[in-house]
């Protein structure tokens, strides 16, 4: 393969299948198309129609017009930080590699994707794959890689066998493996599944699971970049991150930055998802306001009724932001500073059904089955931090109990190995930065405001607002809800078996909850 | 539902067993072992094979792999149990998983596991007597927006409530 | 590739090497950080967090203890902030950590009972208590894991697999499920060797921070009540330095020494083979055999007795028929008198120990062709080495710690050729096992040269330079093409030319060999192979490289040192070198013999035929170790005289007159000298019980009453004497070899001792010398009568004779009985069971041993352990290499039948 032959079959294949390209696949006027631009239009399994969209072009004007240098330059200038959650300059970290003069080093992309929660890598893994090959080749000769692996998460198998597909129709067209582009740079890539962990993401454990260890996670420094895989130098990017690469390097650093803010310039892609009308995957420029985002792009609410409550950003290392946030930008140090952080892109929105200390919690027990286990802090401290807040929604806490939760916060953030252990507590930090009040509401009334807390919860009792639209007596599971159709109805409390599906369902909230103590 | 209900199940009996262990599965794995001697690292892959295969990685998968691989025995069962993906019990002929991440989490999943654990009378993370289901721990199944979402097998089933669980489950019976 | 660097910490300036970690830096200011996890010898992997740190700019606290220094880094280590982060994690461990100090054997002595205490963690502070980790793994002969006081610090897990390289423990299962598990030695499977169980080694028990890995004993004791002593282990030629923990005059446990000859590591032996000492059937008072049986008697009357006895024979037969056998568990001192005794006291020069059933040939090979017969480099070299050659040593099991070196190094990289009959455990991870028949070396390693140098593979400038005869050398091995090599050790072709290659491109190789070489009818010329190999390659006076003998016992390498040998006297000054003789006349005020004495078997042999009248055996039970045992017991039993020394009333002291009650290493003072030719010391831990004696008190006091000067009030004094007569140790004192000992030669008191031979050539004979051999094969081969070869060796767990090994219950109760490994053919061939007991027998005798199936032996071979009395040596062959009387323990012929 050649450049020629790179345009023969771009001006082919536009010819069969061009106008199907043609398509505005976006879901509103706020989104850019940088990273998926090729999702849902093109045949995933079909080299000709991603070089059709000018794949493979910016890999041979890289190889055959650029030094590795004046590569990372460009990536560099462009601003471009790492999508895996980091935000980490992703020219500066390549430039490490370069500089290490070890003869054999290593390219990772990192398509782990275990936020739960967060599906934008999963996209383009499934949809684009070859822009994730080409970013990698790009990277590999910017570092000097010979080497290249994709660790992929176990749950995506269509991820991976699309990422094969595409692998073997590179190599095939003398896209991978030797003298690629008749140039001589030689670079090949080999998938690696993962096996259901979640903090295999994080780079270090990658790197031993793909060793074939316990996907423990390792000190640093020394960072990968000097000591990585197989104690050499090696680069792991996110998929997003090199899917960015190739535009940036066809269309410039200048390009780029037109998207954006100053230190975050380009786009980002959120999985949007929870108590928001549209979900699904959107990519915006960021400097967005998360206003616009939910309000806007998100349509607000899915219940006209609910009453926005949160945004969790950043999944299980990340946070929450309120009301207050909603004017703010979307980039890297905005959310940082608000408490929360980009993460690599989950966004789920929560309403007023939503009990931020049950969503605390629940970060806490996935942490608490995800935490590696190697080091001290993170291993026991985050099952106490558990513990701590499994006694306040059960209402057996006392007000000292949130102290030493504090306190155990901050030991775990500030002497834990990793970063999953380093940003385990942020979800409580952030809760009770923004909730306290609800969370002393469970230690000293024993109430849970949003009626999640079932231990807290006394009885569902109908109000005068019942619009008698029976649908609560016809998801009833025991049948204990009595009343006629347009009537007030009432629950029986002798065979209510607090599921709390009435209180879920009915459209006007008319069902209240009672306290335990009350 | 809590877990402790179902405790004292006994899954599998030994017939099961020597269903797991034919001599053409080790054949495949002993092919698939010598690809991945060909790899740097092979442990990890001879494992997702080996689980692929047999349906679990037993002690004495592992104990095969230790020798094939002339790998410690300690961190081949040190790397099994360090990964949910490997099982050391054989699993049901279905794995149902209801997402427990966080976007399906918000929107009530919880009730959906309650629900499936009760109508197959198995604990969350366990094997029904009649090895027909794995209630398998799940999260994120990278479709958020269908939250919750419910995977059988290869078949995911998107916006679930607790009324339609009994019915997606007979489709399996 | 070091750069100075200048950090502050805690507002002191230190300028360092920039390789260093932080926490290194603050040790050099003797700024204590607490630890761990953190062990010098281990890749830091910062998983306690206890060491953290505040380094001005970083983000996080630093983990001091893998962290390196960067110039100009300021660092703080006892900040508010780091004192309360140390606090909460000891807090944590604390709530998940029994509260039982007050019954825990490791209180005093533990990292986490005294860092609670410095850094006040408050009980009640502590959350619930967790108790995710609560089971106890009891099934080890040697230790226990309790999981509940385990911290996960992970050192554990570490040093099996970086350091011991077995890989036996491992963490299971992740958060906070996570625990420790161990994979134990289980030898109900059959056939197959598994490598990575647990050995026993006990290095992680010796290091555990805590009290979750301790050793299993039945002493009670405070680790405040207790002394510690360092010594040297009392077992095998590698030497390793450990201290004796000592409470009540009882050894209570052994704690290994870092840095030195093992650098911490152990096997099971030096870890918890220490409780022989405090052993009920320690011999306590001196026996006197009268009409067949033995009564307890006095020392004086002891004394008297063998005076008289000496007097007697001297009178009647003269003085060759006097023998005398040293130990090679004794001391130098010991050692260097036993020799003076037969020497100058008897008047004869027969006196040898079991070197020559073991070394013999290497000090005769060795000395004929290079000028030397130790180990030419040292332990500590095998870091360097590109490719090893181990060939007729099983080093995991005999030279454990060596053999753990050679695997790390391995590990990094390094080629390794293993030559033996058995798939040994380094033949795992061998780039070549060669399976050759027992008894081929020769042709091997012709084979080998014939290869090197048709392949221009050999060293031409160092042959040219440094030696003679490479023709007459290159006229054998012309003959022995790789084809004529392989058919004969009945190996591939392929796989000697493979090993060829590997040998000689190295650009460091070293030759690791032991009785797999010298125990043949042709030891000798086995051992001139090797040194004809390693001279056409190269690879002698050069750091690691070299031909390596590894000596067996914990002191034959002194043994052989102080003379106690028929043909030198200290030093391997020959008996009939006049000057010699004269300047050790002069010292002991005696005229001595210029006779060369009898060997060890020829001893035997004229005792049968009642040349040999009186033996003084010490330390030494040749009823057991020696070939033909039918024939030993009718030498001894020939004897008008026999006096045994020992710490147990051994097989041999059975056959004795007087029985002389003796300390053990932990009773006395002393020197051992190690395979490396590395002279340590051993120190008195406990005092003797009973009645015993050092064997050094009970030699002076023969030599005083046989008029001879012997006035040593100490075990120093001997030495002194000694190091003034043996020029290879006249620069050593005990003040010099202190701390770490030193190697010999040390010609002065100022020479550093030497690492290795030969750096300036072959001075000694002026140039190396090639040596033409053929191979010739054993004496005795496999007919249809005995239709196998029975090669003989050891086990790990068992030590010679093991009257010390059998008295430490958990080695007992690991190896039990006499045991036979048959190849699964063999076995099958002659309907073996595994485990069933069979009898063994060759044309000398028999045996009972139990099958173990294995596929680590070839066809038509089997294997014996020799530690059983009427074992293996019922058996062998008791034919002896002309050149240095070794015999040949290495291959007999025998059958098998049913019990
Ligand atoms: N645990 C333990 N350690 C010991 C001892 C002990 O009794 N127990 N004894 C100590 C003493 S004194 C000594 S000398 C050393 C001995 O140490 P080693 O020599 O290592 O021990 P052996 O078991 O006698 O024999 C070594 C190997 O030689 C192989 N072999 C047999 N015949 C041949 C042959 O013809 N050619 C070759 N190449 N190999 C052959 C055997 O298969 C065996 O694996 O161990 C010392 N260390
Ligand atoms: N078949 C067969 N036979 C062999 C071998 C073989 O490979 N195969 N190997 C041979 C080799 S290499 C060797 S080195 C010999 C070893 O043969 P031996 O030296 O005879 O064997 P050990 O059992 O070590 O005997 C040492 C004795 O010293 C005693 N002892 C220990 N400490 C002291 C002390 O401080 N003072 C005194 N006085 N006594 C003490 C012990 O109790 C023991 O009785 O065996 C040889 N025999
Ligand atoms: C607990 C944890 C989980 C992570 N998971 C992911 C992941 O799923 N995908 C990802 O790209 N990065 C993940 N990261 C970040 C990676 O460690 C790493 O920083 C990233 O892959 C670097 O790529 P980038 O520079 O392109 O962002 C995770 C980090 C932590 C601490
Ligand atoms: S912080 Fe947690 S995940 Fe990271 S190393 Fe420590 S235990 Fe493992
Ligand atoms: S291990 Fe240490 S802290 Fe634990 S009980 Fe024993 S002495 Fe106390
Ligand atoms: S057993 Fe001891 S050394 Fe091993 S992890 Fe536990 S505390 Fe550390
Ligand atoms: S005793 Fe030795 S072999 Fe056994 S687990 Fe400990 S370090 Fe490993
Ligand atoms: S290797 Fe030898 S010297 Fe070291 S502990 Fe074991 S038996 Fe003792
Ligand atoms: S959280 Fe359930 S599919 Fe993502
Ligand atoms: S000693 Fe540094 S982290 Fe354990
Ligand atoms: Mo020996």
């Amino acid at each position: 393969m050649n450049l020629t032959e790179l345009e023969k079959i771009k001006s082919d294949t536009l010819e069969t299948v061009g106008n199907k390209f043609d398509k505005d696949l976006r879901g509103h006027d706020k989104e850019v198309r940088v990273v998926l631009r090729n999702c849902d239009l093109i045949d995933p399994e079909n080299i000709n129609e991603y070089i059709a969209r000018d794949g493979y072009f910016s890999l041979n004007k890289v190889l055959t017009k650029l030094t590795s240098k004046e590569v990372i330059d460009i990536v560099k200038e462009s601003g471009l930080r790492g999508r895996g959650g980091g935000g980490f300059s992703t020219g500066t970290k390549w430039q490490f590699a370069l500089n290490n003069e070890s003869e054999q080093k290593y390219l990772i992309c990192n398509a782990d994707e275990g936020d739960p929660g967060a599906f934008m890598d999963r996209s383009v893994l499934e949809k684009d794959p070859h822009v994730i090959i080409e970013g990698m080749a790009i990277a590999a000769y910017a570092i000097g890689a010979k080497y290249g692996y994709i660790y992929v998460r176990a749950e995506y198998p269509l991820a991976a066998k699309r990422m094969q597909i595409a692998i073997n129709s590179a190599r095939k067209n003398g896209l991978l493996g030797q003298n690629i582009l008749e140039t001589d740079f030689n670079f090949d890539i080999d998938i690696r599944l993962g096996a259901g962990a979640f903090v295999c993401g994080e780079e270090t454990a990658l790197i031993s699971s793909i060793e074939g260890d316990r996907g423990m996670s390792r000190n640093k420094p020394p960072f990968p970049a000097e000591k990585g895989l197989w104690q050499k130098p090696t680069i792991i990017n996110n998929v997003e991150t090199l899917a960015n690469i190739p535009q940036i390097i066809n269309n410039g650093a200048k390009w780029f930055r037109g998207y954006g803010t100053d230190k975050s310039p380009g786009t980002k892609v959120f999985a949007l998802a929870g108590k928001v009308k549209n979900s699904g995957l959107i990519e915006v420029p960021m400097g967005i306001t998360l206003g616009e985002i939910i309000n806007e792009i998100g349509g607000g609410m899915a219940k006209k009724q609910r009453k926005f409550k949160a945004v969790l950003t950043g999944g299980p290392s990340g946070g929450c932001l309120t009301e207050k946030d909603l004017n703010a930008s979307v980039d890297f140090d905005t959310l940082i500073e608000l408490g929360s952080m980009m993460g690599s892109g989950g966004m789920i929105v929560l309403d007023d059904h939503n009990c931020m200390v049950d969503i605390a919690k629940f970060y806490l027990d996935f942490i608490v089955d995800e935490s590696c286990g190697k080091c001290t802090p993170c291993r026991e401290g985050t099952m106490h931090m558990y513990n701590l807040l499994d006694k306040i929604t059960s209402g057996q806490a006392e007000l000292k109990d949130l102290e030493k939760l504090e306190e155990l916060a901050r030991l775990v953030k500030k002497a834990s190995l990793c970063g999953l252990g380093q940003t385990a507590p942020n979800p409580v930090l952030s809760t009770l930065n923004n909730f306290r009040d609800e969370y002393v509401a469970h230690i000293v009334d024993k109430k849970c405001e949003s009626s999640v807390c079932k231990d807290l919860i006394n009885k569902y009792e109908i109000t005068n607002s019942c619009i008698g639209c029976r649908i609560c007596a016809k998801k009833c599971p025991t049948n204990c809800i009595g009343g006629e159709l347009k009537g007030l109805h009432v629950i029986n409390q002798d065979e209510c078996i607090k599921c709390g599906t009435c209180f879920e369902v009915c459209p006007v909230d008319a069902i209240i909850t009672e306290g335990v103590l009350n | 539902m809590t877990v402790e209900s179902f405790e004292g199940n006994n899954f599998y009996e030994d017939d099961r067993m020597k269903e797991i262990y034919t001599n053409e599965k080790f054949k495949v794995l002993d092919e698939c072992i010598e690809k991945n001697k060909l790899k740097p690292g092979p442990l990890m892959p001879t494992l997702q094979d080996a689980q692929r295969i047999f349906g679990c990685v037993s002690e004495e998968i592992q104990e095969y792999i230790s020798k094939a691989l002339n790998e410690s025995y300690s961190k081949i069962s040190g790397v099994v149990s360090f990964y949910t993906m490997f099982s050391t019990k054989p699993r049901g002929k279905h794995i149902v998983g209801v997402c427990t991440g966080t976007a399906c989490y918000v929107k009530g999943s919880q009730k959906l596991v309650d629900k499936v654990c009760e109508i197959l009378k198995t604990p969350y993370g366990q094997t029904t007597k009649d090895g027909l289901f794995t209630i398998a721990p799940t999260r994120c199944l990278g479709d958020c927006g269908k939250a919750p979402v419910v995977m059988i097998d290869e078949d995911q089933y998107g916006h679930v409530t607790v009324d339609q669980i009994e019915k997606i489950l007979k489709k399996y019976k | 590739m070091s750069n100075k660097v200048k950090i502050l910490i805690n507002n002191m300036s230190v300028e360092i090497d920039n390789d260093l970690t932080i926490l290194e830096a603050a040790r050099l200011l003797n700024i204590d950080i607490p630890t761990f996890c953190h062990d010098d010898r281990l890749n830091p992997t910062g998983s306690c967090r206890m060491c953290v740190v505040e380094v001005e700019g970083a983000r996080n606290l630093m983990t001091a203890c893998s962290t390196k220094v960067r110039d100009g880094m300021v660092v703080r280590t006892n900040t508010k902030n780091v004192v309360e982060t140390r606090k909460g994690i000891l807090e944590l461990m604390w709530a998940n950590h029994p509260n039982e100090c007050l019954v825990c054997e490791k209180s005093g002595e533990c990292k986490l009972q005294d860092y609670s205490y410095q850094y006040n963690v408050n009980p009640d502070s502590i959350f619930k208590p967790l108790n995710s980790r609560d089971f106890i793994d009891n099934s080890n002969e040697f230790y226990t894991f309790d999981s509940r006081k385990c911290i996960l610090c992970g050192k554990c897990v570490q040093i099996c697999s970086e350091l011991q390289m077995t890989s036996a423990i491992g963490f299971d299962e992740r958060g906070i499920d996570t625990h420790i598990k161990i994979k134990q030695h289980d030898d109900s499977i059959d056939g197959v060797i598994d490598l990575y169980k647990c050995v026993s080694c006990g290095n992680c028990v010796n290091n555990c921070p805590v009290g979750a890995l301790m050793p299993k004993t039945k002493d009670k004791y405070r680790n405040w009540e207790v002394d510690k002593i360092k010594t040297t282990c009392p077992y095998c030629g590698v030497g390793c330095q450990f201290n004796l923990v000592v409470k009540d005059n009882k050894v209570v446990r052994v704690e290994p020494v870092k840095g030195g000859t093992n650098d911490g590591l152990l096997c099971v032996k030096g870890s918890f083979g220490y409780k022989f000492i405090n052993h009920p059937d320690r011999l306590k008072q001196p026996l006197i055999k009268k009409d067949g049986v033995f009564v307890e008697s006095t020392w004086e009357e002891a004394m008297d007795l063998i005076v008289k006895k000496i007097n007697e024979t001297k009178a009647k037969h003269g003085p060759n028929a006097f023998s005398g056998l040293s130990s090679a568990k004794c001391t130098n001192e010991e050692n260097y008198l036993m020799q003076k005794l037969v020497r100058a006291g008897f008047g004869t020069n027969n006196v040898d120990h079991c070197a020559r059933l073991c070394h013999a040939s290497t000090v005769a090979g060795l000395a004929t062709t290079l000028g030397s017969g130790a180990m030419t480099n040292s332990i500590s070299e095998i870091g360097g080495t590109d490719t090893f050659l181990v060939i007729g040593s099983n080093t995991t099991e005999t030279h454990p710690v060596i053999g753990v070196m050679i695997k790390q190094r391995v590990k990094k990289g390094a080629k390794l050729i293993v030559a033996d009959p058995r798939k040994i455990e380094l033949a795992n991870m061998a780039n070549v096992h060669l399976q050759i028949k027992p008894g081929t070396n020769v042709a091997l390693a012709n084979g080998l040269m014939n290869v090197i140098y048709n392949e221009g593979l050999y060293d031409k400038e160092f042959i040219n330079k440094n030696t003679n005869n490479l023709e007459d050398l290159l006229e054998v091995i012309k003959e022995y093409t790789p084809e004529k090599a392989a058919e004969i050790c009945g190996v591939s072709k392929e796989d000697i030319v493979k090993a060829a290659r590997l040998y000689a491109s190295a650009d460091r190789a070293a030759i690791y060999y032991a009785m797999g070489i010298t125990q043949h009818s042709s030891g000798t010329n086995h051992v001139k192979s090797m040194a004809n190999l390693a001279l056409m390659t190269g690879n002698v006076g050069k750091e690691s490289t070299g031909i390596n003998p590894l000596r067996g016992q914990n002191n034959v390498q002194g043994a052989c040192d102080m003379g106690a040998l028929p043909d030198v006297l200290p030093g391997y000054q020959k008996v009939f070198d006049d000057a010699v003789a004269k300047k050790y006349e002069k010292a002991w005020g005696v005229s001595l013999s210029r006779e060369v004495g009898h060997t060890l078997p020829i001893m035997m042999n004229e005792a049968s035929s009642q040349d040999i009248k009186f033996m003084y055996i010490m330390g030494e039970n040749p009823v057991v170790s020696d070939p033909d045992t039918n024939h030993i017991k009718k030498a001894l039993t020939n004897l008008d005289f026999l006096v045994v020394q020992d710490i147990f009333l051994t097989q041999t002291a059975e056959f004795a007159d007087v029985v002389l009650p003796a300390a053990s290493y932990a009773e006395k003072d002393g020197t051992f000298t190690n395979t490396e030719r590395r002279v340590q010391r051993i120190r008195k831990a406990v005092t003797i019980k009973g009645n015993a004696r050092s064997d050094w008190e009970i030699l002076s006091e023969l030599l005083t009453r046989l008029g001879l000067e012997a006035n040593y009030n100490n075990a120093e004094d001997i030495f002194k004497e000694m190091a003034s007569l043996t020029p290879i140790y006249a620069g050593l004192d005990y003040d010099r070899i202190d701390d770490n000992g030193m190697q010999w030669p040390c010609p002065t008191s100022n020479h550093p001792g030497t690492k290795y031979l030969y750096k300036d050539g072959f001075t000694k004979l002026g140039k190396a010398i090639f040596t033409p051999i053929e191979h010739l094969g054993p004496q005795e081969l496999p007919d249809s009568e005995y239709p196998l070869i029975l090669t003989t060796g050891r086990t790990l767990y068992h030590f010679h004779t093991k009257t010390m090994t059998d008295r430490v219950e958990g080695l007992k109760a690991t190896v039990p009985d006499n045991f036979i490994q048959v190849s699964p053919d063999t076995a099958k061939q002659y309907q073996l069971k595994h485990n069933e007991f069979i009898t063994v027998s060759s044309r000398r005798g028999s045996s009972v041993a139990k099958v173990q199936i294995t596929d680590t032996i070839d066809d038509g071979v089997v294997f014996m352990p020799f530690h059983f009395a009427d074992g293996a040596n019922m058996l062998t062959n008791p034919a002896l290499d002309d050149i240095c009387n070794i015999p040949e323990f290495k291959v007999c012929a025998v059958k098998v039948n049913k019990c």
